[in-house]
């Protein structure tokens, strides 16, 4: 399936730079319609408000952590099937089971490069 | 050595077992007075062993005194440790100023109409060198983190020679409430934080991970 660069994103970060490169790269891709959110609780928000195709989240973040926001959109019938890619620093194995078992799409684990996010992208919307 | 010993006792056990018909109030006195005899040389005995524990203890907290004094706390509280802070602070500044610099002069150029060549060359020659201008915050900031480096290598110094001197062991449980609302917050969210080198999967690692669930068990 190939993927509409129409949808909304939603990047969720605390860290307005982080924001600012993930927004760059989305561009550079070609989506158009981005979002973001400083904390999970924030990012819930939004996601009850508007219908997102795709989610990219950090993981450590305050005061709700992107993995609680990982598991709060899985139990949300509204939400549970909302494209999700954490994009942590968080590089434990015990991270990436716990993501993975919480029902996330793919992980990437910071620092990446544009052709990383490309390719998970991809990899979410071709399964 | 034992304080109390039999040897003291012998005045009274003979005393005791000499036979008596009648006490009369001569006996009891002179049993008071062999009781009092006896057990002087106990008290003697016992005030021997307490002044040297006391000696001990008085020797001990003269140490520590000192211990305490060459941690010079005044000075990691009032002086080290706030410029220490000050000049995390300052980086993380220099760090943020000069990305966003950066970030700005990528994104002007990312953005720029390059259909009149000579215009654009001028803008991404103009670009590049405020690049390389903010990119000389990697030069303070290197001085900045020695400086951190040298008051943390100060206070591992100090600390390391209190805990050694006075066989220091570490005690369980959180200095405050806070400090233990962080540490369970970290163990309940799985937050690790960055790792160093060979701490963490790499991309290529999760990617295994995602292609072979099985993996994961």
């Amino acid at each position: 399936m190939a993927v509409d660069m129409s949808m909304p994103v939603l990047v969720v970060d605390d860290y307005n730079t982080m924001i600012r490169i993930i927004r760059n790269l989305l561009k550079q891709l070609g989506f158009e319609d981005i979002d973001d959110a400083s904390d999970g609780s924030a990012a819930l928000s939004k996601l009850r408000e508007k219908k997102y195709g795709l989610v990219i989240s950090d993981w450590n973040m305050e005061p709700m952590t992107g993995y609680e926001l990982l598991k709060e959109v899985r139990a949300d019938p509204g939400l549970t099937k909302t494209p999700f890619i954490m994009v942590t620093a968080e590089s434990k194995t015990e991270n990436v089971i716990a993501a993975k078992k919480a029902g996330v799409n793919n992980y990437i684990v910071k620092p990446f490069n544009a052709q990383t996010l490309k390719t998970k992208i991809e990899a979410v919307f071709a399964e | 050595m034992a304080i109390a010993d039999a040897s003291h006792f012998d005045r009274l056990v003979d005393f005791l077992k000499q036979k008596r018909e009648n006490v009369t109030f001569h006996d009891i006195i002179a049993l008071a007075e062999v009781s009092a005899q006896s057990l002087q040389s106990f008290f003697q005995a016992m005030d021997a062993k307490v002044y040297g524990e006391l000696r001990e203890i008085a020797g001990y907290i003269e140490t520590m005194r000192h211990e305490i004094g060459a941690l010079q706390v005044n000075d990691l509280k009032n002086t080290r440790i706030p410029l220490a802070g000050e000049e995390l602070g300052a980086i993380v500044q220099a760090t943020e100023a000069a990305t966003n610099t950066i970030m700005e002069c990528a994104e002007a150029v990312m953005g720029a109409d390059a259909s009149d060549p000579a215009a654009y060359k001028a803008l991404v020659d103009e670009k590049m060198m405020v690049i390389f201008e903010a990119c000389s915050f990697q030069d303070i900031t290197g001085q900045r983190i020695a400086k951190v480096v040298e008051t943390l290598q100060h206070i591992e110094e100090r600390v390391s020679r209190f805990a050694d001197v006075m066989q220091a062991k570490d005690i369980d449980g959180f200095l405050n409430e806070s400090e233990r609302e962080r540490a369970e917050r970290r163990v309940k969210f799985l937050l690790h934080g960055p790792q160093l080198s060979g701490g963490g999967v790499d991309q290529a690692k999760v990617d295994e991970m995602f292609r072979d669930p099985l993996r994961m068990i």
